[in-house]
């Protein structure tokens, strides 16, 4: 057996080894609940087909949703685990459009905690696998919302702050915008009804559906809830406190600390989820762990905890983190605890021949 | 050995091309007339005049598989993200201006930039049940610059024609579309957002860095391109 293969072998037999099912969803997938999911952002990765009655399906572009949406139809609620091992499709600017993922699902875990600590110890198992000492980043979704629910602002800018979350360049201009904010008087407000009755006339006028989309009630009330949010600013140390927290970065020690000095500093309560990042930082052995703490997907549904593991040339080889919103986007009735992570196959290949 | 240079096959594009290539001294003849596909510049035996649809045209030089043709700049980046990369824009030909832009319907009072639409676009599946809908015909320039706002929540409604009527027909919420004026937006009582140009375009002698450039080839395509200095 050629080293290669002798490594997928092991690679089968730790993905098989992870005492839950072992899931092989269909290759051929309705692409609507991906476009739901995920948006267009996503979508342009994908391999779309049409049937004959137009309806879109894709090529599997991850395990992740049908594995998911499966479980929420056999009825959620029961602890569960997956493993896979296989193909899936996305269009990538280097490298073909079908290559290898393998990863673990663990829903409805009793501990979030010890469910992510396997998420972790099977990550590292696979790169071990390959003679890979990952560097592994954190970043803590968790921290962020606790640290923006406590934060003294007005709350409307609460969301939208959170909404920003993991993507820099949005994040950055938003915070900008609100330090450039000017202390302008404001006009007199305009009463709502006219508001309603003027933005009716004009959604009448051109033509539009006062039902479907959005109604003149819904433009009016955020008309008057922005005029009030350009009045109410976020004071200018909370945006300090913002711009010095997503600034962290480096060795995860020292960075936390840094967090916790932070928090004193600013009276805030963050000891929860600095707590659960510290813990799994011993499990992860001789790795060298920074802590970002601008770093999320741009996915609404992380919460918690979300990490990467990268190889030496800087590329990520294995990602995930615990997704606790996931299972009710995709119609689950109650919040059910989620964790997992993707490995990326070739990757690997190539990273372990080095 | 030649070079092939694309025309836009019909209509206004071909004539104003060609009226563009006669004010730099250069003759493009098309001896079969209007059906024909086949062409040449008077002079120049060495170019070959193909003429294409104009969306061919910037397919076609991504691919590499001709050399350089008349296009305009928004198909370049709506053919593929690897487009712009994959040529470069050698004149500006003076006409075709138009701007690929954002639009929202005139009575969203409370819309008036990207971030105001990034905060609409945020909640809106949890107000309607369904995602905020944009009708296009440019979707990779769309899929682009929204993803440069940090705006994922939204679903793009391919639109092949008419796509300032999509809001009223109830199809998309707002549109993406190209205008030179604006008016045609306006009509259908739709309002650019201030800072929601997302390409400026404009017809442009492109030439594709993807073809087989030997040194005898560029050197035919340095004389062209020579012959063409303003």
């Amino acid at each position: 057996m050629t080293n290669a293969a002798y490594r997928r072998s092991q690679l089968e037999s730790l993905v098989e080894a992870q005492g839950g099912c072992r899931a092989t969803p269909p290759l051929l997938l309705r692409a609507d609940p991906y476009f739901d999911l995920a948006g267009e952002e996503f979508g342009r990765r994908l391999l779309l087909t049409t049937d004959l009655t137009g309806a879109e399906y894709c090529l599997r572009p991850d395990f992740t949703l049908p594995i998911v949406a499966d479980y929420i139809e056999q009825g959620a609620g029961a602890p569960a685990a997956f493993s896979y091992l296989g193909p899936i499709f996305r269009q990538r600017d280097n490298g073909p459009a079908e290559f290898d993922q393998a990863g673990i699902e663990l829903l409805a875990q009793p501990d979030g905690d010890i469910a992510l600590d396997q998420v972790l110890t099977f990550a590292r198992a696979a790169l071990s696998l390959y003679g890979i000492t990952p560097q592994v980043q954190l970043g803590g979704v968790g921290l962020f919302e606790a640290l923006l629910a406590q934060a003294d602002m007005p709350d409307a800018w609460r969301p939208r702050i959170r909404h920003r979350f993991g993507h820099t360049e949005a994040m950055d201009r938003l915070l900008t915008r609100l330090e450039q904010a000017p202390g302008l008087e404001r006009s007199e407000q305009p009463a709502r009804e006219t508001l309603v009755e003027d933005v009716t006339a004009r959604m009448v006028s051109a033509g539009l559906s006062l039902s479907d989309g959005r109604s003149p009630d819904e433009i009016a009330d955020r008309f008057l809830e922005q005029q009030a949010l350009d009045a109410a600013q976020v004071p200018a140390a909370t945006l300090k406190l913002l711009r010095d927290y997503l600034a962290i970065k480096g060795d995860a020690l020292s960075a936390l600390k840094q967090v916790e000095a932070l928090g004193e500093k600013h009276k805030l309560f963050l000891g929860v989820p600095l707590r659960a990042i510290r813990r799994h930082l011993d499990g992860l052995g001789e790795a060298r762990v920074t802590f970002d703490a601008s770093f999320s997907p741009r996915l609404d549904y992380y919460t918690g905890i979300v990490f990467e593991m990268r190889g030496q040339g800087g590329t990520v080889l294995a990602s995930g983190g615990q997704y606790d919103r996931l299972l009710e986007r995709l119609g689950a009735t109650a919040p059910i605890a989620a964790s997992g992570c993707a490995l990326w196959v070739d990757r690997l290949e190539a990273e372990g021949v080095k | 050995m030649t070079i092939t240079l694309a025309v836009p096959s019909k209509g206004r594009l071909e004539e104003l091309t060609r009226e563009w290539f006669a004010r730099h001294g250069l003759t493009i003849t098309r001896p079969g007339g209007a059906r024909s596909y086949l062409g040449a510049i008077e002079g120049m035996p060495d170019v070959t005049v193909r003429f294409f649809p104009a969306s061919e045209i910037a397919r076609e030089l991504i691919r590499g598989t001709i050399d350089l043709g008349v296009t305009g700049r928004d198909l370049i980046h709506e053919t593929s993200e690897a487009g712009p990369a994959s040529v470069s824009f050698a004149r500006d030909l003076e006409f075709g201006h138009a701007d690929v832009v954002i639009a929202v319907p005139e009575a969203w009072i409370d819309v008036t930039h990207m971030h105001d639409l990034a905060d609409v676009a945020s909640d809106f599946r949890s107000r309607h049940g369904r995602w905020l809908r944009i009708a296009t015909k440019y979707i990779t320039i769309t899929r682009q610059h929204f993803a440069k706002a940090g705006i994922a929540e939204y679903r793009i409604v391919e639109s092949l024609g008419a796509t300032e009527a999509a809001p009223a027909s109830g199809v998309a919420d707002i549109v993406v579309d190209i205008t030179s004026t604006g008016s045609t937006l306006a009509a259908n009582g739709l309002r650019v957002l201030e800072d929601g140009v997302m390409l400026k375009s404009e017809a442009n002698l492109i030439v594709s860095r993807t073809a087989d450039w030997s040194p005898a080839r560029k050197a035919l395509l340095d004389d062209l391109i020579g012959r063409l200095e303003d």
